[in-house]
């Protein structure tokens, strides 16, 4: 079952890198932050992040479809849509197909922004992400 | 590349629904799964002839389109207005048991006037319900 998938991705990351455009996405696909607000004050720091994403559907990391894509929460940092998203404490993955995620900060203001990634990892292209939001925990 | 990732699946399902007892379906779900519906609330009066928007919540636990078969992951079926199926058998697809089957987390829906529930139920690559089968709480609302 996994060397079907990595294979299927082998043969995906060798079409990607053919051509220099990334997995396309639908014109119409949204990918916003349900919950918390933006400007929410979070006591303790603990919460579940809820990713919500409208007119494209979520896949596991490793299987290529079209018009899919997994989650990835991006904390504190800057939006950068070249290349695979990092992994590392900025940049959290969901390649489970994961739509809520449970996170914890520390005291101080915090932003967070969800970004798209293919199959690869890779921004779509265009890149679906949503607005950064900056919350607070006193 | 979907016939290539989906042949081998479908032996595989298949072997495990021989072994597997009738009670449940083949695959298994986290045992701390949690499904909700993250909107509407359960009570909740929304306007006639406006379509709403209904969030499928999920903790523990991924989202993966129909036909993918990837450890603790499913799609999501909406079932409006009818009792959870039978837990071993496919989930129907009609206008009571809305698939999800492109890993959709959130839908519109537009209902006629009156009481309506809503719960969702989550099925596996094959549309089967998980074991132990992973379904929200049954909400109503009123359209009106």
């Amino acid at each position: 079952m996994f060397r079907e998938i990595a294979l299927a991705a082998l043969a995906a990351a060798s079409l990607a890198s053919a051509s220099a455009a990334g997995t396309p996405s639908p014109e119409n696909a949204e990918a916003y932050i349900i919950w918390p607000p933006d400007g929410a004050v979070i006591s303790g720091g603990k919460l579940w992040v809820r990713m919500g994403l409208r007119n494209m559907g979520v896949c596991p990391k490793g299987v290529e479809r079209p018009n899919v894509g997994h989650h990835h929460l991006l904390i504190d940092t800057e939006l950068n849509t070249e290349g695979q998203i990092p992994s590392d404490r900025n940049h959290l993955h969901f390649g489970a197909g994961e739509t809520e995620a449970r996170i914890e900060l520390p005291p101080g203001k915090h932003t967070l922004q969800m970004l798209l990634g293919d199959h690869d990892h890779r921004p779509h292209d265009p890149p679906v992400f949503s607005q950064k939001i900056t919350i607070t925990v006193p | 590349m979907d016939k290539r990732i989906h042949m081998p699946f479908v032996a595989a399902a298949a072997v495990l629904l021989l072994a597997g007892a009738a009670v449940a379906g083949p695959t298994a779900a986290p045992h701390d799964a949690y499904l909700y519906i993250g909107w509407p609330n359960d009570g909740q009066v929304l306007p006639a002839g406006q379509p709403f928007r209904v969030w499928f919540g999920l903790r523990n636990m991924g989202v993966a389109p129909k036909d993918v078969k990837f450890p603790n992951t499913g799609h999501h079926h909406l079932l409006v207005d009818t009792d959870l199926p039978p837990a071993d058998q496919e989930i129907p697809s009609d206008r009571n048991h809305l698939h999800f089957g492109a890993g959709e987390t959130e839908t519109m829906l537009e209902l006629p006037p009156g009481r309506h529930t809503l719960q969702l139920l989550m099925g596996d690559d094959k549309h089967i319900p998980h074991n132990p089968p992973v379904s929200s709480r049954k909400i109503t609302i009123t359209i009106r």
